[in-house]
């Protein structure tokens, strides 16, 4: 197993007597694009906020770096960039002010203002007031302060939250860029599955404070084939005759719902249809969306 | 590390009116007394004054400094705070390799450092609007002028740090603000209040014995300051 950047052990954050986040544990391994996905209100937030130290754990512990949060908080958030939720640029101050803001306190060279920018491709608008800039440009901005301190672990709270898709597209980009260009390993919530799907190797997904799903997005999508339907010319025949075979299935829309099959059996059925006259039309793969594990896994509360 | 963070807290709170809040306070007590003397030159020269001009001067002046000095420390703690509050930077400032006292604490030196320099200005407006309304060079009351333009800054530092614990603490500055305004109001019957109440304090650290309200102005401060770090410290961070 790599190298874990962040690992929390039964994390819990209790608000009055409410759990935001309960017996959480999260584990990122090193270089990876991390997707945490919950639906709003979730405890994705809360539990950003714990791993920057900006809010106390009720309980559990949080280890960046191998390192204990509590006792090396400093040591930690100096290789670590964030972005948590809406922007939060000086509005009055242009983006190289905002960035110099910044930079005084990490202490880095003033040079890094410029190639940060140039990252985020803000050269250009730099001068201006960030009042009047874009959503989009407001995010590149805050992300281009993340990055400022050369940080090892990007944390990014809904980054593309509010975006157009350009937006969404760019800041992917960007975000996609991270591991292979600059070596840092990134954890990106959301509440689109079909905005980290197209960026992360590993998900983690958060329900009522409780995470009931973490693995790799290729064993998430292999969840996702959902048997196939077969559209025929005598629907209640062919149903007939399936079931006749062994296999379950049912009327849906007037065709054929069938369960998960191999491909030898999905062969040997048509051709069984075939040779009793049936005229088959469609032989369809229901392969569900991701969103639509995502809401199941987000319902039910894990897999069944 | 402190340095770091005042750094760019004074990097941060330019075009924020604070400078501005600086030299309206102190150049506008100026001012006024300009106007003062210069409608009624005869009168305040010629004849109240007629023995000690300057002394005449600076007492004219320090009737407005703790109202004005109350209600500059509300301002322009609120100015401060509200930097990061209507940004919602708290966050990403306080996910930054920097301690929370440091950060805190620079908001504090960004206060006393305005005030300072409000009282450098007036000291420094007096002496020349003295000079201008023709009073001898000879006789400037430096040290009294001294003592005017700082002491009661001394005994107000309660009420800076007050207003810069509430304004830091509360997003909605209405609170800190409505709190501030009526002290500063308060402050005019300073007069009859008891030694005791630290809003008496600007104006007997000028006008009675410094040492008990200047000692207790500092005091108080540092005791509201330590208070306050250690509230910023520990809260959550919304």
């Amino acid at each position: 197993m790599s190298e874990l950047v962040i690992q929390t052990k039964d994390l819990n954050k209790k608000y009055g007597g409410r759990y935001a986040v309960r017996h959480l544990n999260l584990e990122i391994a090193r270089g990876e694009i991390y997707g945490f996905l919950g639906p709003n209100g979730a405890g994705k937030t809360t539990t950003i906020r714990m791993l920057l130290g900006l809010i106390r754990p009720t309980m559990g512990s949080i280890r960046i770096f191998g390192q204990d949060l509590k006792k090396e908080k400093m040591n930690i958030l100096r290789k670590v960039g964030s972005l948590v939720e809406y922007p939060s640029n000086y509005g009055h101050l242009t983006a190289t002010q905002n960035l110099e803001a910044v930079r005084r306190i990490l202490d880095v060279p003033k040079s890094r203002i410029d190639e940060v920018l140039d990252i985020v491709s803000l050269t250009k608008e730099a001068k201006r007031p960030v009042k009047g800039y874009s959503l989009g440009m407001k995010q590149r901005l805050g992300i281009a302060t993340a990055l400022l301190g050369n940080p090892e672990l990007l944390i990014l709270d809904e980054p593309t939250n509010g975006l157009d898709p350009e937006g969404i597209h760019e800041i992917r980009e960007l975000i996609r860029s991270m591991p292979k260009q600059h070596g840092i390993t990134v954890l990106v919530s959301s509440h689109l599955l079909s905005e980290v799907e197209q960026m992360a190797g590993t998900v983690g997904i958060i329900r009522e404070g409780e995470m009931v799903f973490q693995d790799t997005i290729s064993n998430l999508q292999q969840q996702a084939s959902g048997g196939f339907r077969l559209v025929v010319s005598e629907p209640q025949e062919a149903l007939h005759l399936v079931r006749g075979h062994g296999y379950a299935g049912q009327l849906e829309n007037g065709g054929l719902s069938l369960e998960q099959l191999s491909d030898p059996e999905v062969a040997l059925l048509v051709k069984r249809l075939v040779d009793n006259n049936h005229a088959i039309y469609r032989v369809e793969e229901k392969r569900r969306t991701l969103e639509d594990i995502f809401m199941q896994v987000i319902e039910q509360g894990g897999f069944q | 590390m402190i340095l770091r963070a005042l750094s760019a807290d004074l990097l941060k709170i330019r075009r924020k009116g604070v400078w501005f809040l600086v030299l309206l306070g102190s150049l506008g007590l100026v001012v006024l007394q300009a106007l003062n003397f210069g409608l009624r030159y005869d009168y305040l020269v010629g004849k109240l004054y007629k023995e000690d001009a300057w002394g005449g001067l600076a007492g004219e002046i320090f009737d407005l400094v703790p109202i004005v000095l109350v209600l500059g420390a509300t301002l322009i703690a609120s100015q401060i705070a509200n930097v990061e509050h209507l940004n919602n930077s708290w966050k990403q400032l306080l996910a930054l390799p920097i301690s929370r006292a440091a950060v805190f604490t620079s908001k504090y030196l960004v206060g006393v450092i305005a005030l300072t320099v409000a009282c450098v200005l007036l000291f420094a407006g007096t002496i020349g609007l003295g000079l201008i309304l023709g009073f001898s060079a000879g006789d400037i009351p430096y040290l009294k002028l001294l003592k005017l333009s700082f002491l009661p800054f001394l005994g107000a530092l309660p009420m800076l740090a007050l207003q810069l614990y509430l304004s830091l603490t509360f997003k909605n500055q209405a609170l800190p603000i409505m709190i501030g305004i009526t002290a500063a109001i308060a402050t005019m019957f300073a007069a009859n209040y008891p030694e005791i109440l630290p809003l008496a304090w600007p104006f007997l650290a000028y006008y009675a014995k410094p040492a008990m309200p200047v000692a207790s102005g500092i005091i108080l401060f540092i005791l509201i300051y330590l208070f306050g770090t250690g509230h910023f410290v520990r809260k959550d961070v919304d």
